[in-house]
């Protein structure tokens, strides 16, 4: 990031930057008792000197000592005292600031810092944040570096390559952030042989002098190795490169992939998770997490955090539109660490993901021998827009490849399937019981439906039987005596329907149906094996006739 | 004839069995079967006749779809990994060490001498390109020769469609390009490479950056020079490890440079690799922890090095597996001068079933490339496989082997002179994606992998107090001398140990056998049909009797075909005496006009027999009829 150029937007805000540094400068040869009166004095004079530039700067930039209460007391007439206090450090000189909310002054956060350094950078980032909210996108990445400024050389795969193969991304706090292979252009770049000579190396040029003094404080390149389709959290999981030095970074590849619903609790695309993916990327549990908090904080506070894409309609926070955003913020950064908010419960771990496991090592370079000759040509390289010569603290070499093509490739499978389930069943079934599904219908069939019609039919029998007795009882003598004696052989009713045509009658032996009726019916009865279903035969008959 | 009483007699087996209709036999086929279902289907009335047939059908289809998953289930020769992790007495890995240079420059600046004024000349001529500004500083004739071979041009861009070549010794000359430049609108620093000087057939090798083309027009240059020298010679060249390991430690025992194997690395020159296993046997360690792993001092003297062949400074390690060869290029790690790196080492075992489970080599021996890496006595490696067939194809287009692969038998490493093209056959093959690819396709992983994973941490070192007596100390054991000859750019200290939790071995098993198949598929039968084996082959029988029906029945056909073709010709010719037998026993005919009472030909036949009176006293037909009328 070109502080330099920044600067004329920026301006405001560095200025009041110096003047806090003036005041906790001090500090700085002085001892630490010195210090805390150094710094209400500055405190005050400061804090005048504050209010014609930004009408909140004041209210937020309050460093207050916890241990002189007298001063507290003057303070205490402006805001009140009863701030949430998020760290009561038992150390003597605490450095902290307050923020307020706007509307209703009595409800305060102090934000207190063991360190004067952590609360300047937060501070600073507070305020940067606010004024980087209200510059348009295209100003700032035109702010930012460029392709050009970054990239001195770039070799991938034993070929040449240049600022083409990178795609430009714009990230909130590291500004513009370059993508090799981002696939952005329809193709994706493979290697085909692991080592160091077939990865990419690139020659990073970083403008140490060029840095913005409170934001950052490293010097160096941060990168990160990513999917084509995964949004880049470099802030959160990227690593830091050096000056002056190659940075060798060889990877290996790790694919996962976790069995979805009922065995775990992961999802594959995220579109059954009820948080909208406010990255143009796949679904990853950062994106939803930080989508997550985006959206708590637009829906209390109404306006967009500044490191997070904007969802629709919603505009980034700043001073003007939105004094009390950042008391808001605090108030919900909070109750999201704390997890009240209920993102991290919302929120699940995408089924499949990637991996780059890196393993980095670090050689000096350029080496003391060649160091001459490489600055002058480098030097060269970048020509014409730069006229100073190199230094080599503002160079690094980044050199990342695959160790091997190997690739991991971890994925579950379910244990158990319903086939397998099935085929155990049956194995104990026919091991026991030399039993099947066949069987089991056979006992539903018999137990149940047979047995059940058995009993309905005795009913209805008795029933019949009842109401026939009752009719005879009412109408004297109907044809009762009949049915008994016409069960069996020599019922009528019982002959077959097609009766044996003639045809049949004559080529045929014997009909068994016909001798049937002919046979003189009692003795041969005895012979017939199902004895028990002559017992029945009567009540099948009997529904047979109607 | 004798066919046909071979058919009889068949025809006579299946009427003791299943019959002779191929209703009969289904019938006979759904009574005696043992799987569950058909049985039912000829016992009860239509009504669940209809049902039990469903039931059945669809238990069936059941059975062959559930089966079709598990064989294909089993077809996929699934494996299941276990991981154990935890801490045991392993090997400790092989180490190697270089210095990231190859070669002292002092002992090789006398071959490199023309080379070096050649580069630093038009160094100073890229650097301040104004032409008109000849201020040579001409005390030493240029060795043009070399120029010539591959000269470094600059192409100008800025109008595309006529690039401006220029060579950087020549005159400014116009040409166009042949096309292969990539269109930057900057000047660019570039190679050109030519087949054969004076011939057209050339490409340039496009840079965007001036620092890289010099450093990879050297790096060619200084091969072809290197080449040309005999092992022996670039050995004595590279650096002693006398020079080099200033102090080692491995746990509480003392070790020195004689512990350490001397390996010549293309790349790197001299290499040495402690615990190599060649010779003795692997060093073993039980103890986590830095105080029981190697401790190493090295110096690698960065004002040596060669300026313009590498220019990252530093020593570069590696840890393998014993006896196998250390591929820097891939898994070195670097050591910055003037710290102190801690590698942590977790070792990860991997262990792979082979074929059909997976497409990996035990030993390499199933691999079609020769591996060139054997002649190290080292075991199989992919990488090895990779490098082996490049060399290989190499050998093979260019006819010379490059310099930074071992050579095969009857084969010099290119150089300019012998070779005039081989810088252009390389760079073609080179990017020649068709190649890489036959190489990947043809080399396999292997079954046993042994990866180690570093935790790297660095620290500086010497530390500003103790800087001055360790110097001291580390001079004078080396040069016995009092003066302090090492300084912070040269001096380096590696811990390697153990980290607490050693190994991480994932084994693979096979996730189905053929033991897990069939008891599934037994599992799935029984379980949905009730049956065996032994029902599959009741199955096959009565396919077999069905196609003896069939044959038998096609017979017959043909038979009254002829009968009827012959009773044609001789209206009245009386029937002989064969065919009235065959008539009695051979009831096909009556058969098919009889389809309509099928239970009546299960009947034993007695075709000539009067229709008996005692047929009322059967059992059989009665056991039939009561269920009939049942349902009636």
């Amino acid at each position: 990031r070109y502080s330099s150029m920044k600067d004329y937007l920026s301006e405001l805000d560095k200025e009041t930057k110096k003047a806090l540094e003036t005041f906790y400068g001090f500090s700085e040869g002085k001892s630490k008792v010195r210090r805390s009166a150094d710094e209400w004095n500055s405190t005050e004079s400061d804090f005048f000197k504050q209010i014609p530039l930004l009408k909140f700067e004041d209210f937020s930039r309050t460093a207050t000592d916890l241990r002189s209460g007298q001063k507290r007391k003057i303070e205490g007439s402006v805001f009140h005292k009863d701030s949430s206090i998020v760290n009561s450090g038992d150390s003597n000189d605490i450095i902290g600031f307050q923020l307020c909310d706007a509307n209703n002054s009595s409800e305060c956060a102090l934000y207190t810092f063991s360190s004067g350094v952590n609360a300047i950078q937060e501070w600073y980032k507070l305020h940067y944040m606010n004024i980087m909210a209200q510059i348009p996108l295209e100003t700032k990445e035109r702010l930012s570096y460029s392709a050009d400024d970054l990239l001195l050389t770039c070799f991938f795969d034993g070929l040449s390559c240049d600022k083409r193969h990178f795609t430009r991304f714009h990230h909130p706090l590291h500004g513009n952030c370059y993508t090799f292979n981002s696939g952005a252009n329809g193709t994706i770049l493979s290697t085909s042989t692991g080592g160091s000579e077939y990865g990419l190396q690139v020659v990073l040029y970083i403008d140490e002098a060029d840095y913005n003094p409170f934001l950052v404080t490293s010097t160096g390149a941060k990168i990160m190795v990513h999917d084509q389709d995964e949004y880049p959290f470099i802030e959160d999981i990227g690593t830091e490169i050096e000056t002056a030095a190659a940075t060798s970074i060889g990877m290996h590849f790790t694919r996962s992939r976790k069995l979805s619903k009922p065995y775990s609790d992961c999802t594959e695309t995220g579109a059954d998770i009820p948080v909208e993916n406010l990255y143009n990327k796949s679904y990853s549990l950062q994106i939803c997490l930080h989508s997550c908090f985006q959206k708590a904080m637009v829906d209390s506070c109404g306006c967009a955090q500044y490191a997070q894409p904007l969802p629709a309609g919603a505009e980034y926070c700043n001073y003007k539109k939105n004094p009390n955003w950042m008391y808001c913020y605090y108030r919900l950064h909070e109750k999201f660490v704390k997890e009240q908010l209920g993102c991290q419960q919302i929120c699940k771990d995408a089924c499949s993901f990637k991996e780059w496991a890196l393993t980095t090592s670090i050689a000096q370079w350029p080496s003391t021998v060649s160091e001459d000759w490489m600055l002058r040509v480098l030097s060269w390289d970048k020509g014409q827009k730069i006229n100073k010569k190199l230094n080599k603290t503002d160079l690094a070499n980044l050199m990342v490849f695959y160790k091997d093509l190997n690739e991991r490739f971890i994925s579950e499978n379910p244990a158990n399937t319903l086939v397998i389930l099935l085929s155990n069943f049956g194995g104990q079934l026919g091991l026991w019981m030399s039993c099947s599904v066949v069987c089991v219908i056979e006992i539903v069939e018999v137990f149940f439906i047979d047995s059940l019609s058995i009993v309905m039919r005795r009913q209805w029998q008795k029933a019949k039987k009842w109401w026939n007795d009752r009719k005879r009882d009412q109408s004297g003598k109907p044809p009762q005596a009949g049915d008994p004696e016409r069960q069996g052989h020599n019922n009528p009713m019982c002959v077959d329907e097609d009766l044996p045509t003639f045809n049949t009658a004559l080529r045929l032996p014997l009909p068994q149906d016909n001798p049937l009726p002919r046979t003189p019916p009692p003795n041969y009865s005895t012979l017939r094996l199902e004895t028990a279903f002559t017992e029945q035969l009567p009540d099948t008959l009997e529904v047979g006739q109607h | 004839m004798n066919l046909k009483k071979y058919f009889v007699r068949a025809l006579h087996r299946l009427q003791k069995g299943p019959g002779y209709t191929y209703k009969e036999l289904l019938v006979w086929y759904c009574d005696n079967t043992n799987t569950h279902g058909p049985k039912r289907i000829i016992k009860e009335g239509p009504k669940k006749k209809f049902i039990w047939f469903f039931l059945t059908l669809l238990f069936a289809s059941l059975v062959f779809w559930q089966w079709g998953i598990l064989i294909n289930t089993y077809l996929s020769y699934n494996v299941t990994s276990s991981l154990s992790i935890g801490f045991k007495t392993m090997k400790f890995p092989a180490v190697t060490v270089c210095n990231a240079n190859p070669f002292k420059y002092s002992e090789v600046k006398h071959l490199l001498k023309e080379l070096d004024r050649l580069i630093e000349a038009a160094l100073e001529r890229i650097l301040q390109p104004s032409p008109g500004n000849s201020s040579e500083n001409t005390s030493l004739p240029l060795d043009l020769e070399l120029w010539h071979q591959i000269p470094l041009v600059l192409i100008d861009e800025h109008d595309k469609d006529n690039p401006i070549i220029l060579d950087i010794f020549e005159r400014n000359q116009t040409a166009k390009d042949n096309g292969t430049t990539a269109g930057n609108a900057t000047t660019a620093g570039n190679e050109i490479l030519c087949s054969h000087q004076g011939s057209d057939n050339c490409t340039y090798r496009n840079f965007t950056s001036a620092a890289q083309a010099v450093t990879e027009w050297y790096i060619l240059q200084s091969t072809s020079i290197l080449s040309k020298v005999p092992l022996q010679e670039r050995i004595r060249m590279g650096y002693q490890a006398e020079d080099m390991i200033l102090a080692c430690l491995y746990g509480a025992e003392p070790c020195n440079y004689k512990n350490f194997t001397q390996i010549y690395h293309p790349d790197h020159g001299n290499c040495y690799i402690f615990n190599w296993g060649m010779d003795e046997e692997a060093l073993n360690s039980s103890n986590p922890g830095a105080e029981f792993g190697l401790k190493l001092i090295l110096d690698i003297s960065q004002q040596d090095y060669i300026p313009y062949l590498s220019s990252a400074a530093g020593a570069r390690l590696m840890l393998h597996q014993q006896k196998s060869f250390p591929f820097l290029k891939d898994q070195g790690i670097y050591a910055m001068a003037g710290t102190e790196t801690s590698i942590g080492v977790l070792v990860d075992e991997l262990e792979r079933m082979g074929y059909p489970y997976s497409d990996c080599t035990m030993n390499g021996s199933d691999v079609p490339v020769k591996n060139l890496y054997s002649q190290y006595n080292t075991s199989y490696s992919i990488q090895a496989c990779l490098r082996s067939c490049f060399q290989n194809h190499m050998v093979e287009i260019c006819g010379c082997g490059h310099y930074m692969f071992p050579l095969p038998e009857g084969v010099n490493y290119c150089n300019n002179e012998d070779y005039p093209g081989w810088a252009y056959c390389y760079s073609s093959l080179r990017s020649s994606i068709r190649h890489r690819q036959i190489c990947i396709d043809s080399c396999k992983e292997t079954c046993n992998d042994t990866q180690y994973k570093m935790t790297i941490s660095m620290a500086d070192w010497p530390s500003e107090a103790s800087e001055d007596w360790i110097f001291h100390i580390l001079s004078y054991e080396r040069d016995m001398s009092t003066n302090v000859t090492l300084d912070r750019n040269g001096i380096i200290k590696l811990n390697i140990y153990f980290q607490e939790y050693n190994y991480r071995t994932i084994s693979e098993s096979a996730a189905t056998t053929i033991v897990w198949l069939l008891s599934s598929l037994g599992g799935q039968f029984g379980f949905w049909m009730g049956g065996s084996v032994l029902c599959l082959i009741e199955f096959g029988e009565i396919i077999i009797d069905s196609l003896w029906i069939t044959i038998i029945n096609v017979i017959s056909w043909c038979k009254g075909l002829k009968q009827k073709r012959a009773q044609a010709r001789y209206p009245d010719a009386p029937p002989t005496v064969s065919e009235l037998v065959e008539a009695h026993t051979n009831l096909g005919f009556q058969h098919e006009d009889a389809g309509a009472l099928p239970r009546d030909e299960a009947l034993p036949p007695e075709p000539g027999t009067p229709p008996p009176n005692y047929d009322s006293l059967r059992v059989q037909p009665l056991d039939i009829l009561s269920p009939d009328s049942d349902a009636d």
